[in-house]
């Protein structure tokens, strides 16, 4: 790395050391046009990693910050400081939005890239525990949404029933992790997870080319990818495609991927980017040019899209603002992009689906409508064509979002203590997704095990 | 209100306000939700104004729109 002296410091913060993952003084500064984490362990030396290209828009992007909240519910006490004493403990600063629930550590491929080491050995979650969990959830007061995570989750066969049985506790939004290997080859099955109540899957797209499944996840799944999404539009399961990128390897697909996605509205409901980050398999220590950050997917996003501007990006409006962005868009016959107004999801995505889908008590009782729509004093208009354009104008709606997982060398416990996107123990505690697959740099899982 | 009326009825007149004990009628109303807003025609009490939304608008179309606005 070449280093220049010319460097303004932002803002000081803490972080871990990546190879003790030891609590260390952290600083974000500029170089350049780059914002850096710059932190030094007293044992293993100074560390350096870009953060944000784009200096500009980070300070813009800074000042949009989420209101924090407390965690409610089970806590777990101080001790050793963060990312250590996760359960939640006290010091966090906001709640749960969207937990994950890894119902299983098998998996049907063996990916380069996988935050969770999943393979194909593994153990399914029993049912009573999962039941425990979801109780667990309930106890600490959340209305959160479920991903169903793993492993691949689709590896179970009994999936429709914990879908089923997540329904009946309460929560009225549940999402899927899967690479869509078996929702292509098992349309029935992909049938009963819609019957069970099954929202979103969220389907690992890292490109719209063989080439790039075949160095991300070591096989030929273009063909497989297609069918999943075909299976999921057959019985209305809204998709998000999400891409993990990696520089060099599906960078140069973002357009390509966009293009994808506006081919397959209304089924394909929006595109969430992940730039890839270095934990669980990815052990090597990784290079400046082995990093992609949040603005310079929205920059490629604007370059590719007509229509869509960097304005037209937020952060998302629970976690800390250097974790996401996301924009929505009406796009008309003419793929150009119109951005919506309106709130944006705090799941920094928009699946948006039309499922039909089981009503239960608490979705009918949370959305009466007396309580929810107001009538002004003024009415005017012309039959239900009103609601009905609306939603002729949303199968044309695509969400464009991404997220930035932190590592053991990106990690700003700033941002880690207002994570809210949290993934549940097996031992019932709930820990914020960065934290719980954090790895030191010889693999050392700080929570996972 | 709502328990008074049976579903599914097809016409605004069969439909009785409790409170005034009289017919609705079609009228426009304007609902919101979420900063958006829908002209649309529904059966209310020409007296007091309470709008009646059957069960089968509010659990299809209209929540459909919710969904929608709430980005679900």
């Amino acid at each position: 790395m070449t280093q220049s002296p010319a460097r303004l410091t932002l803002a000081r913060t803490r972080s871990v050391c990546p190879v003790c993952l030891e609590q260390i003084e952290a600083e974000r500064f500029l170089r350049g046009d780059t914002v850096y984490l710059g932190k030094t362990c007293p044992t293993h030396g100074r560390f350096e990693v870009p953060v944000w290209r784009g200096a500009a828009a980070y300070l813009a992007w800074g000042r949009q910050q989420a209101p924090r909240s407390a965690p409610t519910g089970r806590l777990t006490a101080v001790d050793k400081g963060c990312p250590h004493d996760c359960g939640l403990c006290p010091d966090h600063r906001q709640q749960s939005c969207c937990v994950l629930i890894e119902v299983t550590s098998r998996c049907d491929i063996a990916c380069p890239v996988c935050f969770a080491s999943a393979g194909r050995q593994g153990t399914d979650a029993d049912f009573a525990t999962i039941e425990g969990w979801l109780d667990t959830l309930n106890t600490a007061g959340g209305r959160v949404h479920i991903q169903l995570s793993g492993g691949e989750p689709t590896v179970r066969d009994d999936l429709a029933d914990i879908i089923r049985l997540t329904r009946s506790k309460g929560f009225d939004f549940v999402q899927l992790n899967s690479n869509g290997i078996r929702l292509a080859r098992d349309p029935a099955y992909v049938a009963a997870l819609a019957a069970a109540g099954l929202d979103c899957v969220f389907l690992q797209f890292d490109g719209v080319t063989d080439a790039v499944y075949q160095r991300t996840r070591g096989a030929r799944l273009m063909a497989l990818k297609e069918k999943a999404i075909d299976a999921c539009a057959a019985v209305g399961i809204g998709v998000v495609l999400v891409p993990t990128l990696v520089p060099g390897v599906n960078t140069q697909e973002i357009g390509a991927i966009v293009d994808f996605a506006v081919a397959r509205l209304p089924a394909v409901r929006a595109v969430h980017f992940q730039p890839v980050s270095y934990f669980g398999r990815c052990l090597k220590a990784p290079e400046d040019a082995d990093r992609v950050t949040l603005p310079e997917v929205m920059s490629a996003l604007a370059r590719h899209c007509p229509g869509v501007s960097l304005a037209d990006f937020r952060p998302g409006s629970a976690e800390n603002a250097y974790c996401s962005f996301s924009g929505r868009f009406s796009v008309d016959r003419d793929n150009r992009f119109h951005a919506l107004g309106g709130p944006v999801s705090c799941c920094g995505v928009a699946p948006e689906p039309d499922a039909v889908r089981p009503s239960p008590a608490v979705d009918r009782e949370r959305r009466s409508v007396a309580g929810q729509w107001k009538r002004p004093a003024s009415p005017c208009g012309d039959g239900l064509d009103a609601f009905d354009a609306f939603l002729a104008s949303r199968e044309r709606t695509l969400g464009l979002s991404g997220m930035a997982f932190q590592d053991a060398w990106t990690l700003d416990i700033d941002r880690l203590r207002q994570c809210h996107i949290h993934i549940m123990a097996p031992d019932n505690r709930v820990i914020p997704f960065c934290a719980y697959n954090l790895t030191s740099m010889d693999g050392k899982a700080l929570y996972r095990r | 209100m709502s328990n008074t009326i049976p579903e599914g009825a097809g016409n605004p007149a069969d439909l009785l306000c409790f409170a005034c004990d009289v017919p609705l009628e079609m009228g426009k109303v304007e609902a919101t939700y979420l900063g958006q807003k829908f002209p649309v025609d529904l059966p209310r009490c020409p007296k007091c104004g309470f709008v009646y939304v059957s069960e089968d608008l509010a659990l299809g179309k209209m929540l459909r729109v919710e969904q929608a606005l709430e980005d679900k």
